[in-house]
């Protein structure tokens, strides 16, 4: 402890402090103009300075270390009025406007704390170097005549998102702060990620909807609707409307967000959105009231199952739900309808992962926390594009890179990081069990397993070492396309610096040996002993906001609630809901839609799944939607479901309309709080799920008042999440399972001292299935899909906000060199081909792909991908292969026309 | 009295006919002799010898070279760097310039006598971004030293090596000072560091040890190891030992550089005994006695006070003429003997315009980072140039000085300093001109101020 006085109280504090955090504890406050906690302590603006005895100059109290026996004085007249001349300079020029109308921006606070009049004004000529104006951003305005030059955009552009857009030139009294380069941010390389809007203390930077709705009267902190991450933000509303998103500083990303969190919002406002419920009656679609609809729905599921037994009704849930919602939807299938066809979309994304991980570890989720990602030595990064993929989470892992970790990026293609990367193991697509069993065979090979680990964690080694022999480097590489001496650099990286964490993503997953490529990467954390301990293991990087929580909630035929199989639960659950469970095996989606193209899938219900546009093999798809009799599609939009199949539309509540709890990527439980009202007349789907039950006549299964009255439900049959109650997630944030108790802190690291399912668990010796040899001399090209920044998934919401001017449309990635094979210049439209159907797009030249292998985003609608990706799926969960579709390209005579 | 003769130790040579910055020459004069003794001898005794002498920063602070270099984080395990400060951009100050055209062998020598004695592996010669010419004669002496294997992998012979490479500066005031130097040695924007923690002698060059000095002061280390710390501190005067070149620049009959022991001649008698004393017709006005920051000193000012001589306190009082040119003398009086440049003012000068002059200096030169210095600069320009643009107003000399009174002691760097320190001994020296040009309502002739920077 040290003793310091401050204005002459006598006050102690920890070591490690500096004198500004000091002062912030015991609530005294200074000026601090340049400071952000966010980024590291700079000094330039100096209205932070304060008086220390015995030291002749001033001294900056934000990055001065607080030292024993300090007597500080931080409001002496000379420290005052050193701040009251520093706002006068800078307040000079500054437009008085711009104070009049945001008086609550920080640097306008100040000038109204110290008395200080900006004598600038809006219509003042231009100085000889002018001051950036540029309103060409979607979301952001920049003024820079209300620039003080604190240098925070600077520096939070530079150190936490690790773009690099800012920079200070000239210098002097012409110092202007630019983008690096070209005229506009964008040209600057932004990424629109809006931390510097968020740090800006002036307005000089500001977001388009708050200078055209106002400053937000009310703020509620919620998690961000888009990826797994979880991002904790504020959202500000005016007059009930959202006028802007902010980060808030969450447990998962600590004060930063993307642009989709930040920015893309609007779609809750989107003309096309539907607020009323709807029967499509004679192919026309008529607004009804609830109760209608609801009557409606009821008596034809009844009928169905009366005719065609419970099995012939299939519910999807959505990975965009609460987990609320998801747990009322599986037990609304399970004990209304009396069937296991439930579902989510995580069956399209990381149900391999799941899986894999639960074999081999005992829990199917995250080992480690997002946290950790700075404590790790070693990155590895396999079939994941972070930056795009899951910005917030690749913006820490680039500056864990810039900070001196090594980074092994394991991808056919390039992507962001390789920038920052130490190694790039440019495998081909579908072989990642050959590359990790090769990588394990090096660490074999060359002595590099943790002894320790292995005898007293790990079983099956010695004939783990004997299988691995013919997955030497020098055996496989050609396989794989890497050169076995980057294998082996890999191995050894992983292996000796330590500590070593992984993240991937759905490359690793979208394959027919998904499941089994995520166990060969286990075995790579298992034998160097890269689990268990801070900043190692094995972390999925989960696509959307609750796709962890989703099919954890019981939204998978084979599972019920906590991730357990049925029949390990079914005396628990049948106790608690009084009910018997259904004995039948449930229908998962695909099963559900080969069921039904046999004719034996009568009604089918959609909860924020869009069917049609999401799964591969859009045809079959279509033949497979048309023999079923009732579709219900609950949703925001008129999605392509909807529109094609739907007979019933359900409006539904947005996330920042409704209650409830996601659970992120990390396994961390947060609560998801309404910010607004719902529009028109929608509902939050548990409502609507709820009302349909009991017009069922299972109201009494259904009878919960509130979001926290089904979580406290979850918990009660739950056991790792009984621990966190909506009264803790409100007062601490958001908490991670396993939490057994209400006073345990929940559980970052997995697998500690013994794995979920034992003290040890077994090597696994994974077969290298080949890919079927899909290539030919027609279909020559191999595709690969992933997703872009500004766009997520189906698009659904992202299309319908300003995000669509920056990622307007998906294009083809091609390498340079069959461009020329094809004679294709940039912008041109091609028509991709497969055995599945077509698809056309422009076409953009990049040495990110590989000869041979051609690369396209998902996202929009209007090129409709997955008509041409193919049936492929996991050998374990059916996940469909969407990573590997082979391809014929064609130039188009003339542009396509756009629909 | 007459004035004292120059002791031309540092600029021995410079001038000399027939002398010749190749490595032929120096060696044909005794070059690199004192360095292979040097590299007899263990080098922390050459540091001893440094510390002995008293030697004194030349390049502006006068920081006791030997202390700095005892500053030395050499328990870090990192690699020490020298960087050898020759961005010259003070103005009034031309001797390293001179140093490195006319004799570069001897600033190699004094970096490597230096490198050794605190096991530098890698120096940086910074040279200023506007000197090509000599840029490339230190290219071509370090080629020539390296080849005689008197730097590069082998020096001597021995298993020691040591590289020196020239960096050529970004072309801004602000890359001479130390810490601003380094961030664009590191390819960054100049921006000085904050000290502490970022002392060069701990968190240098790429956050290791590393060392800056001034070549002037480097290449006195060359003949400290060679006569011994001790002899040298005999030369000058107590606490400012050697001797120190002198810049004059202005209104003297000869201007030019001069080399005297420190301490041992005045400003009167640099002026006119050396000098040749004022234009026809002119008297001197006013004198800025080390580099355009220094505080300037108006004749017919006098300075009274206490100082140390020996053991015993002696009054003194002082006119211009009278103070010895020695780090002390100066501090002593509020001003500094700073980098050696003389500028001399004589009654032609208008304060008010030369102030303005070198307001616009400094504002172009402030690096923009920290605010006071940034916008102060900038405010202080702005007065100084309205002031000679036929807008003075009585209160203007208050004006700047209330800007100036808020930067100094308040920055990150010693620019502060630098820019407020003209303005705050101009007003309060001259007041009466800056009210003067007021009430006559005064511009500047065309051409006068602005062009002059
Ligand atoms: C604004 C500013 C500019 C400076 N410019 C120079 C310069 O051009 N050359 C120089 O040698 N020192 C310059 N210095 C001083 C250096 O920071 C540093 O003190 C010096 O290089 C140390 O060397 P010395 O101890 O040998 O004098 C400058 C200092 C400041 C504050
Ligand atoms: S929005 Fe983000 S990426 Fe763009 S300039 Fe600001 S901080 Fe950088
Ligand atoms: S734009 Fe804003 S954040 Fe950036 S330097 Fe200017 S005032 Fe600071
Ligand atoms: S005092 Fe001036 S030159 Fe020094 S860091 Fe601050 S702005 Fe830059
Ligand atoms: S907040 Fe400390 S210098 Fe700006």
């Amino acid at each position: 402890m040290l003793q310091v006085t401050i204005n002459g109280q006598p006050h102690k504090f920890v070591d490690g402090l500096t004198i500004n955090e000091a002062l912030r504890q015991i609530g005294v406050e200074i000026p601090t103009l340049c400071h952000d906690d966010r980024v590291d302590p700079y000094g330039s603006c100096r209205t932070c300075a304060v008086e220390v005895k015995g030291v002749g100059a001033l001294v900056t109290a934000c990055n001065t270390q607080l030292r024993e026996g300090m007597e500080i004085q931080t409001h002496s007249p000379t420290v005052e009025g050193v701040r009251k001349t520093l706002f006068g300079l800078l307040a000079a020029d500054y437009p008085a406007e711009a104070v009049a109308q945001f008086p609550d921006k920080q640097f306008h606070r100040y000038l109204k704390q110290y008395g200080v009049k900006a004598g600038g004004s809006r219509t003042a000529p231009a100085p000889d170097v002018p001051f950036m104006q540029d309103a060409s951003h979607p979301y952001i305005n920049v003024d820079m005549s209300q620039c003080v030059t604190c240098y925070r955009c600077v520096r939070i552009c530079e150190e936490v998102q690790g773009q690099f857009v800012w920079k200070a030139w000239n210098r002097g009294d012409t110092t202007r702060i630019l983008p690096v380069r070209g005229e506009t941010m964008l040209d600057g390389g932004c990424v629109s990620c809006g931390a510097c809007v968020d740090t800006c203390p002036s307005g000089a930077l500001e977001d388009i909807t708050v200078l055209a709705r106002g400053v937000p009267t009310e703020w509620t902190k919620t998690i961000c609707s888009y990826c797994g991450t979880g991002c904790e933000v504020n959202v500000g509303t005016r007059d009930g409307q959202i006028t802007t998103i902010r980060p808030s500083d969450g447990p998962s990303n600590h004060g930063h967000t993307c642009v989709k969190g930040r920015y893309a919002f609007d779609y809750v406002y989107a003309e096309e959105r539907i607020t009323s419920p709807m029967i499509r009656r004679n192919g026309q679609w008529e607004d009804v009231s609830w109760d209608e609809v609801i009557k409606y729905i009821s008596t034809k599921l009844a009928e169905t199952i009366k005719q065609h037994g419970p099995d012939s009704i299939g519910v999807l849930s959505s990975a965009r739900g609460t987990n609320e919602e998801n747990f009322v939807a599986q037990k609304f299938a399970r004990v209304v309808l009396g069937n296991n066809n439930i579902d989510c979309c995580a069956r399209v994304c990381h149900s391999p992962t799941a899986a894999a991980m639960k074999m081999t570890l005992g829990t199917g989720a995250a080992t480690n926390s997002l946290d950790e990602i700075e404590l790790a030595r070693t990155i590895l990064v396999c079939g994941a594009n972070p930056t795009d993929g899951h910005p917030v989470t690749g913006a820490r892992i680039k500056q864990a890179a810039r900070h001196g970790a090594k980074l092994i990026i394991v991808d056919p293609r390039v992507i962001e990081l390789n920038e920052f990367a130490t190694l790039h193991l440019q495998l081909h697509a579908g072989t990642n069990v050959v590359l990790f069993n090769a990588m394990g065979a090096a660490i074999v090979e060359e002595g590099l397993v943790d002894e320790e680990f292995v005898r007293t964690r790990l079983t099956e080694y010695e004939e783990y070492r004997k299988f691995i022999r013919d997955f030497s480097p020098e055996k496989v590489e050609k396989i794989c396309g890497v050169p076995a001496a980057k294998i082996r650099e890999a191995a050894r990286i992983y292996a000796t610096s330590k500590p070593s964490l992984s993240v991937h993503g759905l490359g690793m997953t979208e394959h027919i040996q998904g499941t089994e490529g995520i166990m060969a990467l286990v075995n790579l954390a298992l034998l160097t002993g890269n689990i268990g301990k801070p900043g190692t293991g094995i972390n999925p990087l989960r696509g959307q906001n609750n796709v962890q929580g989703a099919p954890h909630m019981g939204c998978e035929p084979k599972l019920l609630a906590g991730y357990v199989p049925i029949e390990e639960a079914r005396a628990q659950f049948e106790s608690a809901w009084h009910v018997p469970l259904p004995t039948h095996k449930g229908l998962n989606m695909i099963d559900m839609l080969d069921a039904a193209t046999k004719g034996k899938m009568k009604a089918m219900w959609a909860i924020g799944y869009d069917i049609v546009m999401t799964n591969p093999n859009t045809h079959e798809t279509r033949r497979a939607m048309e023999q079923i009799d009732l579709v219900i599609v609950q949703d925001l939009f008129l999605n392509a479901t909807a529109r094609e199949f739907g007979d019933v539309f359900l409006p539904a509540a947005s996330s920042f309309e409704k209650d409830g709890t996601f659970m992120n990527g990390e396994r961390r439980i947060q609560r998801v709080r309404g910010a607004a009202k719902p529009q028109g007349l929608a509902r939050s789907d548990w409502e609507i799920v709820c009302q349909v039950a009991k017009a069922m006549g299972k109201g009494e299964h259904f009878a919960y008042r509130s979001a926290e009255e089904i979580w406290n439900e979850v918990r009660s049959l739950w056991p790792e999440g009984q621990g966190i109650s909506y009264a803790r997630l409100d007062k601490e944030g958001g908490l991670q399972w396993p939490c057994f108790e209400e006073n345990s802190p929940g559980t970052p690291i997995l697998h500690v001292d013994h794995f979920t399912h034992g003290k040890t668990t077994a090597l696994r010796r994974i077969e290298f299935v080949p890919p079927p040899q899909i290539l030919s001399a027609e279909f020559p090209f191999l595709l690969t899909t992933g997703r872009n920044l500004y766009q997520y998934n189906a698009a659904t919401q992202t299309s319908r906000t300003p995000n669509n001017g920056l990622h307007p449309t998906d294009y083809l990635q091609i390498s340079p060199v069959d461009a020329t094979r094809l004679g294709l210049a940039d912008g041109e439209t091609v028509r991709l081909r497969s055995t599945q159907g077509t698809a056309e797009l422009p076409v953009q030249i990049s040495d990110h792909v590989k000869p041979g292998e051609v690369y396209t985003t998902f996202h929009s609608v209007r090129v409709f991908l997955n008509q041409i990706t193919t049936s492929q799926r996991d050998r374990y969960t059916q996940t469909p292969e969407y990573k590997v579709t082979a391809v014929n390209i064609a130039k188009l005579a003339t542009p396509p026309v756009v629909v | 009295m007459p004035a004292p003769a120059q002791r031309r130790i540092i600029f021995q040579h410079i001038d000399e006919p027939g002398y010749t910055n190749d490595l032929a020459c120096y060696v044909k004069h005794g070059g690199y002799e004192i360095m292979k003794k040097a590299f007899q001898r263990p080098p922390a005794e050459l540091v001893d010898e440094v510390k002995k002498s008293g030697l004194r920063g030349r390049g502006g602070a006068g920081f006791p070279c030997g202390v700095k270099w005892g500053l030395l984080d050499k328990k870090s395990g990192k690699p020490i760097y020298l960087v050898v400060n020759a961005d010259e951009s003070e103005p009034g100050t031309f001797k390293d310039r001179y140093i490195m055209h006319q004799d570069p062998h001897q600033l190699i020598e004094g970096i490597m006598i230096t490198c050794f004695a605190n096991n530098v592996k890698q120096a940086y010669i910074y040279i200023r971004g506007e000197f090509p010419h000599g840029a490339r004669i230190l290219e071509k002496a370090i080629a020539e030293a390296r080849a005689a294997n008197f730097c590069g992998p082998n020096v001597l012979g021995s298993s020691y090596g040591c590289e020196i490479y020239v960096h050529r500066g970004a072309g801004a005031y602000i890359c001479g000072e130390e810490t601003g130097l380094i961030e664009s040695l590191e390819g960054k924007r100049p921006y000085p560091r904050i000290k502490p923690p970022y002392f060069p002698a701990v968190l240098g060059l790429y956050q290791c040890p590393t060392i800056v000095n001034n070549v002037e002061t480097l290449c006195h280390v060359k003949h400290i190891a060679a006569m011994g710390g001790a002899e040298f501190a005999k030369i000058g005067t107590p606490n400012n030992t050697g001797t120190r070149i002198l810049c004059v620049s202005g209104h003297v009959q000869k201007p030019g550089y001069y080399e005297f022991e420190v301490g041992k001649i005045t400003m009167g008698e640099l002026l006119n005994d050396v000098c040749g004393g004022p234009l026809p017709g002119r008297k001197f006005k006013a004198v800025i006695p080390g580099g355009s920051s220094a505080k300037v000193l108006k004749f017919g000012e006098r300075f009274k006070g206490k100082r140390k001589v020996g053991a015993e306190m002696v009054d003194y009082d002082w006119a211009v003429e009278d103070v010895p040119m020695d780090f002390d003398c100066l501090g002593m009086i509020g001003t500094m003997g700073g980098s050696g440049g003389v500028i001399v003012m004589d009654d032609s000068v208008n304060m008010v315009e030369a102030l303005a002059n070198i307001n616009a200096f400094y504002a172009h030169e402030s690096c923009g980072q920290c605010t006071p210095c940034r916008e102060g600069s900038l405010w202080m320009k702005k007065i100084s140039s309205r002031m000679v643009h036929g807008a003075a107003r009585p209160e203007d000399g208050q004006l700047l000085k209330s800007v100036a009174d808020q930067i100094a002691g308040r920055t990150i760097c010693a620019f502060g300093e630098a820019c407020a320190w003209p303005t705050q001994s101009y007003v309060a020296k001259f007041g009466d001109e800056f009210k003067g040009y007021a009430d006559a309502k005064k511009t500047a002739k065309p051409g006068g101020v602005t062009d002059l920077i």
